[in-house]
């Protein structure tokens, strides 16, 4: 299958500014809610997926083609960035960073603010990390078992072992809304 | 239950609303690339500069190595560090030592 990122990451590499343009272009908003909904705060959801282009930009003139599909590496780069960040919070549990109130003013403010967004960004912050990031990449961003269990590094059994957790305790948190 | 837990929590998350991206975000990504073409266009002479003093324009370290030069080479000239006692130290390597031996017991 040809990866339809590589040419502009090749010319991104080169120092061609409109490929890195496009690039951003089009993984930036997908990055950005992944990074969102895992650590649950705009601020450092921008931080850990400016982080993750920075070192796309600094990797993009060493990229082979053909080694790996470009957005499974963005994924994976930017996850990464996201558990780093996740890590570094000293005693705050997860559940409660997530409430921090975000200063960043957003256009989605007011569906942010919603009961139910807010139930639902509650329960999935109370998920092991793991399991929020499988959980985010199958039902959230749409990728295939296959895609998934490459971007966390994990073998597709694992992967299902993590969303059958997850899925179970997302529902025990939130049955009262659909069942 | 399995698929249907699956079904539940597709179904959940369709409520969470789109993130934005704020344009800010995208400039200073786009600030990255650029700060970053430009240190590979600039070659190793970067590398070297930002690992001496890493961050700023390359006219810096050349400026205060070249300040550096000129103030050591002025020195050097004008300021004598004679003062005005002449020091000679020699040695005769031929004379007998001057310290006392002890007897060993």
């Amino acid at each position: 299958m040809i990866d339809p990122d590589t040419d502009l990451v090749v010319r991104a590499g080169r120092g061609d500014r409109a490929a890195a343009q496009a690039l951003m272009t089009r993984h930036l908003p997908k990055m950005m809610t992944l990074a969102r909904r895992m650590l649950g705060s705009q601020s450092e959801a921008e931080d850990a997926v400016q982080d993750a282009f920075l070192k796309l930009w600094t990797h993009a003139a060493r990229w082979q083609p053909g080694k790996a599909k470009f957005e499974t590496w963005l994924y994976r780069v930017t996850l990464n960035k996201c558990y780093d960040r996740l890590r570094r919070r000293p005693s705050a549990k997860l559940e409660e960073a997530a409430e921090v109130a975000d200063p960043a003013p957003a256009a989605d403010t007011v569906l942010e603010n919603s009961a139910l967004a807010g139930e639902i960004e509650a329960a999935l912050s109370e998920l092991p990390e793991r399991q929020r990031a499988a959980i985010l990449l199958c039902h959230h961003q749409e990728r295939g078992n296959i895609e998934a269990a490459e971007i966390l590094g994990i073998s597709v059994e694992a992967l299902e072992s993590l969303l059958g957790r997850g899925r179970r305790a997302l529902r025990a948190r939130l049955g009262h809304l659909r069942d | 239950m399995g698929n249907e837990d699956e079904e539940w929590t597709q179904d959940v998350l369709k409520d969470l609303p789109s993130v934005s991206v704020p344009p800010a975000l995208e400039r200073r990504i786009l600030a990255d690339f650029d700060a970053q073409a430009a240190r590979r266009r600039d070659g190793w002479l970067a590398g070297l500069r930002d690992a001496v003093w890493p961050g700023v324009p390359l006219w810096r370290p050349a400026g205060a190595l070249a300040f550096a030069l000129v103030v050591g080479v002025t020195v050097g000239t004008y300021l004598p560090l004679d003062d005005g006692v002449e020091q000679t130290a020699s040695v005769a390597l031929d004379a007998p030592p001057s310290f006392e031996l002890g007897e060993s017991s």
